[in-house]
């Protein structure tokens, strides 16, 4: 009697460990893999970057001519098929879907682990063209929109043709896109909504998505209270086809977390459990491999650290990594500094991104301004960089205003070269400016553009019409490294409003001057003059 | 005199180079959308990059102004600084000929006058230093009437396309010009007769032909400089759809930035169809006379059309000058030059204080549309009353002059 428990337990523990491999055989074809990279930064935060990663090995993307017919079924076991059906549905071979809240500082947090980071909201989707016109790309693009909004619980079916561009040259795929029949292509559809804030009501659908939800492996520790509470956070999906292996989503989470601000004595020593209020409970089985990696700061930066526990695998290239896959006891990673007792923040800080931009739009008049945007090459080298500026119809461009300048003032136009450019249309497209900028060696350039604001219809604006328009980030890309892409801040612009009780007034009145002049000349016109005599008159108006 | 029209005239160049020029440049109420400078130094420089500049919404000046700015005059500050000021004084010039041709003398006194009043009048003197197209619309509407009193009708009927060209609602302007062109310009307006419609009928067929050719001539032009039929939708089409916003001093931009959206259609339509409505009975009623019922007609214009600056009703209050034989029977001169002077210091008052300082909000600057609306009606009527009065002569003691 006394020996029957410990036997149920391994019993039931060779069925678990049976169901278990049973369920890494099926997923022969689908492989999960998760990361966590947590990088201490110079002034005292930590960048906290999750990948988890499922691979679909051998699948192909649906071909957009077989839209019109049935599709074949469709059993994952793994991979989410919420997500899968959107895919086949609208075929998409790739798309990437980003919600950020804050601004990613670039000069003092570098380049991020993902790079989507822009403010806000942003979609983009390499489609091929469809057969029919139910089918065709503009069509599927809205429908993606709408499935993604309803499955991320986001907004994102404002991204109509008010918001949506092509710009090819800043976002090339990142996967491999299926070979289409002859006249057939694919193109990119790219839209930003810099107002939409990353929410719990986001998260939750984000999580469902995972095969270990918030209960083991590395998921453990998104912890809402937390991840919203980082200084900058935000979600990513990514999916994308790779000829050979196949059809891959990326799900990531980054958040830049404060460990100063929420310790009591100004310390930037962090662990897992101060930082997401949990630790690792247990690793999550299903993961072909779970690591966790921190990176570890020079020691010109980092001063004297320790690190809790002792890396698992050997340290190499000042990267400390903890594999979780076999790991069954909780893990919890710390870092401190024993030896400074309270947290300096660093005066001389030097950027650590290739580029630093600040744009800005200037003027306080609510018809016109000017948008300066100020970049700066960090580097010993000559970089040229794509700038993309994608501009919703209400802020007009005056491109023959444009001017380039160097850091010493002098005129430098030669340095903007290969320019494209699609005016905007009022009411309806966003206009958008594509060109390639040339960065002598730590030069820095300004460009500067004037801009008119329009006037909006009653019933465009917004029911916050005082708070302004969100102007959606400029990208930089550079042409070396087009996955390093910079964002700048995205911009606030004021526009004129009408009186917004008026319609009835407005409409009275004007009508009423009209009338005034139409019907007192027609009067004139048709009537006949007569000559009275006033003698007369009384005996008339007596008849 | 003469001194000080040559002062006017260099005022205008010395001011235009002035930073107040380019402070001005981009006024709403001296320069709209379809004439503003910066708008076609936009459309050139897209132009010249190879970008079709009517793909957007951010040009909307006629291919005959893009072709002439991008091939002929160079895009300096001084180039059109100089072609402004000649379209200015070459106006004057124009107006002091029709004088001479209605009433029929060669030199007089009053010349000059004419000339000054044009010149001086702020309405045009400050489009002109904004270097608006509008100067130079008003121009060629002043050229289209001298060449059409003087009877070269082909001449006439010539710049009449290319102003409607330029700006569809003068297109309105063509059935008095015709009249014009098969009568004479002097002032008929004491002694009305009937016009000869039944003898000139075929004549004036001809002459409607004419400008019909070229019309179209410019239109084929345009669509082969710009290579397709994209500008109409944005040049013409915009005093139809009304797509930018802009506050201006016309009637349109408010009324259509409050209108609902299902009513939206229909009230263009309106819009549209009311500024046609007065082109035939002003004709009918003053056939005698078909120089003022083109003067009227350009009030009209002036007060209603769509994307006004100040230069349009700027023509039609310097055209006043050419009918002295009104001014006894003017019912009421006083309250409407009150108006407008009202207005013109409210417009640019209560813009600045909606857009620049933020302080007032967009209905002051509508009131201020509405008075100078007021003050632009006010006049018309009052022309048209006096432009009828006239033929009845002075009252006697005893007799009062009414309308049935």
């Amino acid at each position: 009697m006394m020996r029957s428990p410990p036997i149920c337990l391994f019993l039931i523990g060779a069925m678990m460990m049976g169901t278990g491999k049973a369920v890494k055989a099926t997923a022969e074809e689908e492989e999960f893999r998760e990361e966590l990279t947590l990088r201490p930064l110079p002034d005292g935060k930590v960048a906290a970057h999750f990948s988890f990663s499922t691979l679909l090995r051998g699948a192909v993307p649906r071909a957009p001519s077989s839209l019109g017919t049935d599709d074949t079924s469709q059993h994952y076991s793994i991979f989410p098929l919420a997500l899968g059906q959107i895919l086949r549905e609208h075929a998409i071979p790739e798309f990437h879907l980003t919600i950020n809240s804050g601004k990613w500082d670039y000069d003092r947090w570098g380049h991020p682990g993902e790079p989507g980071v822009g403010s806000g909201a942003e979609l983009w989707a390499w489609m091929g063209d469809g057969v029919q016109r139910e089918t065709s790309i503009d069509e599927r693009w809205k429908a993606l929109q709408n499935s993604l909004s309803g499955l991320f619980c986001a907004s994102l079916g404002q991204m109509h043709t008010l918001h949506t561009t092509s710009p090819a040259r800043a976002f090339p795929p990142t996967g491999d896109l299926p070979r289409l029949p002859a006249p057939h292509k694919h193109s990119l559809r790219h839209a930003t909504l810099p107002a939409e804030r990353v929410c719990t009501e986001n998260l939750t659908p984000f999580l469902k998505l995972l095969p270990c939800p918030a209960r083991a492996g590395i998921a453990a520790l998104l912890e809402p209270h937390k991840v919203f509470d980082a200084n900058w956070h935000g979600l990513g999906v990514h999916v994308r086809w790779r000829a050979g292996a196949g059809v891959e989503l990326v799900l990531s989470v980054q958040a830049v977390l404060d460990p100063v601000r929420i310790s009591v004595e100004r310390r930037r020593d962090w662990s897992l459990r101060s930082l997401f209020d949990r630790s690792i409970p247990r690793s999550c089985n299903i993961a072909t491999s779970s690591v966790v990696r921190v990176m570890l700061p020079s020691a010109s930066e980092g001063g004297s650290y320790t690190l809790s526990p002792e890396p698992w695998l050997s340290t190499e290239d000042s990267i400390a990594s903890y594999d979780l896959t076999n790991g069954t006891s909780e893990l919890d990673i710390a870092m401190t500094w024993p030896e400074e007792q309270r947290f300096s923040y660093p005066l001389d800080l030097s950027p650590l991104s290739d580029l630093s931009v600040r744009r800005t739009l200037k003027g306080s008049s609510q018809t016109h301004g000017e948008l300066s945007v100020v970049i700066r090459n960090n580097q010993p080298v000559t970089v040229r960089t794509h700038y993309l500026e994608t501009m919703p119809w209400h802020v007009e461009f005056f491109l023959h205003t444009l001017g380039v300048s160097c850091g010493d003032g002098t005129k430098c136009d030669y340095l903007f070269t290969n320019m494209a450019y699609t005016p905007s249309q009022p009411h309806n497209k966003p206009a958008l400016l594509q060109a390639t900028i040339e960065l002598p060696p730590h030069e820095t350039v300004h460009l500067s553009l004037r801009v008119h604001k329009a006037f909006l219809r009653y019933q465009e604006h917004r029911p916050d019409a005082q708070r302004g328009w969100d102007l959606p980030p400029a990208v930089f890309v550079p042409v070396d490294a087009p996955f390093r892409r910079i964002y700048t801040s995205a911009l606030l612009v004021d526009l004129a409003t009408p009186d917004f009780s008026m319609p009835y007034n407005v409409i009275i009145m004007s009508s009423t001057l009209i009338a005034l002049v139409f019907g007192s000349l027609f009067n004139m016109l048709i009537r006949r003059f007569v000559v009275v005599n006033l003698d007369d008159e009384v005996s008339t108006s007596t008849q | 005199m003469a001194l000080e029209l040559a002062f006017a005239v260099a005022a205008r160049a010395v001011l235009v180079l002035s930073p107040l020029g380019s402070h001005i440049q981009d006024d709403n109420q001296l320069s709209s959308q379809l004439t503003s400078y910066s708008r076609l130094q936009e459309g050139i420089y897209l132009f010249r990059h190879g970008i079709d500049p009517y793909s957007g919404g951010s040009f909307r000046h006629s291919p005959l102004a893009l072709s002439l700015f991008s091939t002929v005059i160079p895009t300096s500050r001084i180039h059109p600084t100089l072609l402004w000021t000649f379209c200015d004084a070459v106006g004057a010039w124009a107006l002091v000929n029709i004088w001479r041709s209605r009433s029929n003398t060669q030199k007089s006194g009053r010349d000059m006058r004419i000339a000054a009043f044009y010149l001086i009048n702020p309405y045009i003197f400050l489009p002109c230093l904004a270097l608006s197209t509008s100067t130079l619309e008003t121009t060629l509407q002043l050229l289209t009437l001298l060449f059409a009193s003087r009877g070269q009708s082909s001449l006439s009927l010539l710049t009449l396309a290319i102003v409607a060209h330029l700006s569809l609602p003068a297109i309105l302007l063509l059935p008095p010009i015709l009249l014009l062109l098969l009568s004479d310009p002097q002032s008929h307006l004491a002694s009305p007769r009937s016009f000869p419609f039944q003898q000139k009928f075929r004549k004036c067929n001809l002459l409607f032909l004419e400008f019909g050719f070229f019309f179209v001539v410019l239109v084929f032009a345009s669509a082969l400089v710009t290579g397709g039929w994209g500008w109409v939708r944005n040049t013409w089409g915009a005093g139809f759809l009304l797509p930018d916003l802009t506050p201006n001093p016309g009637l349109w931009w408010y009324f259509f930035t409050e209108m609902f959206d299902h009513f939206r259609p229909f009230f263009l339509m309106v819009f549209s169809l009311h500024l046609t409505i007065y082109v035939v009975p002003l004709c009918i009623k003053f056939q005698h006379d078909p120089l003022y019922a083109t003067f009227l007609l350009l009030g009209v214009l002036g007060t209603f059309k769509p994307y006004p600056t100040l230069s349009d009703p700027g023509l039609f209050l310097s055209l006043i000058s050419l009918f002295p034989e009104i001014y006894p029977y003017l019912r009421y001169p006083i309250v409407t030059a009150l108006l407008h002077l009202h207005a013109f210091l409210l417009l640019p008052l209560f813009h600045h204080l909606w857009i620049g300082t933020g302080t007032g909000n967009a209905n002051f600057f509508y009131a201020s549309t509405l008075v100078f609306g007021l003050a632009n009606g006010g006049a018309l009527l009052d022309c048209v009353w006096a432009g009828l009065r006239v033929a009845i002569g002075e009252e006697n003691d005893r007799w009062v002059v009414t309308q049935e």
